[in-house]
């Protein structure tokens, strides 16, 4: 849904990082995106190739990592993978925040986040 | 065509690490908000939901309730009005209004912004009226002490399902203009059932602004 402000920040971000180590060019960049975050992947990497022309990041890989939704369960304890209704209907499936185990009120504890993991210059 | 270097021809390759957050900087915002607010003793409270949802009429609803016993704020977020903060502003409390032009969803920066705006030590409550969007607010927290989601039942019977993560992140959902639920032919405890679906925490609270009804029982759920 954010995804070119979200690139758009990282990007300054990593330029910001290259330029600080007077990096000739940005060869990859290695990002973590949460499953239940609100960004796509694909995206992500529209928004990406868009934003790094015309800059040391042009023609660099990115690549993401999509991160695992986990979920705590208030009364079990239960933590782990979120459960998701398996409904035709719906193809992307719907994340419930319903314990898989006990049926209690989990919460969100993972898979939010959009990270920059690590970056590859070349001085 | 870029001249592609060459990694033997060219310098040294290096990895670097950074693990950077990049929603830090509105969380870091968000909890700084919060801070502020309480180092007033102020609570706030985030109203999301769609245009047309009656985000500000159930606020001026809550407002002409709660008056007379906390002294109350609103943070409007619009595109390009004012028109939803003048009518807050014919209760008789402050309002400010952020204009933000293009972006569709407050973020903790904006409410700062807002927040030097309002005289803290003259209040007890602000009710923050995020811009008319159901996806987008989701995914920035402002620092506020509740999230609420209006919802009007005559959006769609999908609304719930089809925004599962937004209703993941609130707190409360006013299940609002159930007046108008028969005549649309709206069920809406095919919508409740939906939100216990996606989460099972999340208070539920059927309201009308026309009528009055819920804005107690809103009100209780909200402990104001």
């Amino acid at each position: 849904m954010h995804e070119f402000s979200a690139v758009s920040q990282m990007v300054e971000l990593v330029l910001e990082e290259a330029k600080r180590r007077n990096a000739k060019r940005v060869l990859e960049v290695r990002v973590s995106v949460g499953k239940l975050s609100f960004l796509n992947p694909e995206q992500l990497r529209f928004a990406y190739k868009v934003l790094s022309e015309g800059t040391i990041l042009e023609n660099s890989r990115l690549r993401i990592e999509e991160k695992e939704g986990v979920i705590q369960c208030s009364k079990c304890g239960y933590k782990g993978g979120i459960s998701v209704e398996d409904n035709p209907y719906y193809h992307l499936g719907i994340p419930f925040l319903r314990c898989p185990k006990c049926g209690g009120e989990a919460s969100i504890v993972e898979g939010r986040d959009f990270s920059i993991k690590s970056i590859r210059i070349e001085v | 065509m870029v001249e592609i270097v060459k990694a033997e021809e060219g310098g040294e390759i290096l990895d670097i690490e950074l693990d950077v957050n990049l929603q830090r900087r509105n969380l870091e915002l968000a909890e700084a908000n919060r801070r502020l607010l309480e180092s007033f003793g102020v609570r706030a409270i985030d109203f999301m939901g769609s245009v047309g949802s009656g985000k500000t009429c159930l606020i001026g609803r809550l407002v002409e309730a709660l008056k007379g016993e906390y002294r109350i704020g609103v943070i409007g977020g619009d595109l390009t009005t004012t028109i939803d903060m003048e009518l807050l502003e014919g209760l008789g409390v402050p309002v400010v209004q952020v204009n933000t032009g293009r972006e569709c969803h407050l973020d903790a920066n904006l409410v700062a912004k807002a927040l030097e705006k309002l005289n803290l030590q003259q209040l007890d409550l602000v009710f923050i009226e995020n811009v008319g969007n159901i996806i987008c607010p989701a995914d920035f927290p402002l620092g506020a002490h509740r999230r609420v989601a209006v919802v009007s039942v005559v959006e769609s019977p999908y609304i719930i399902v089809k925004h599962p993560l937004t209703f993941q992140t609130v707190d409360v959902v006013a299940l609002n203009k159930v007046d108008l639920a028969q005549a649309v032919g709206a069920d809406v405890e095919r919508l409740e059932a939906d939100i216990r679906r996606v989460n099972p925490k999340l208070a539920i609270v059927r309201t009308s602004c026309k009528t009055g009804l819920g804005i107690q029982n809103l009100r209780e759920t909200l402990k104001l």
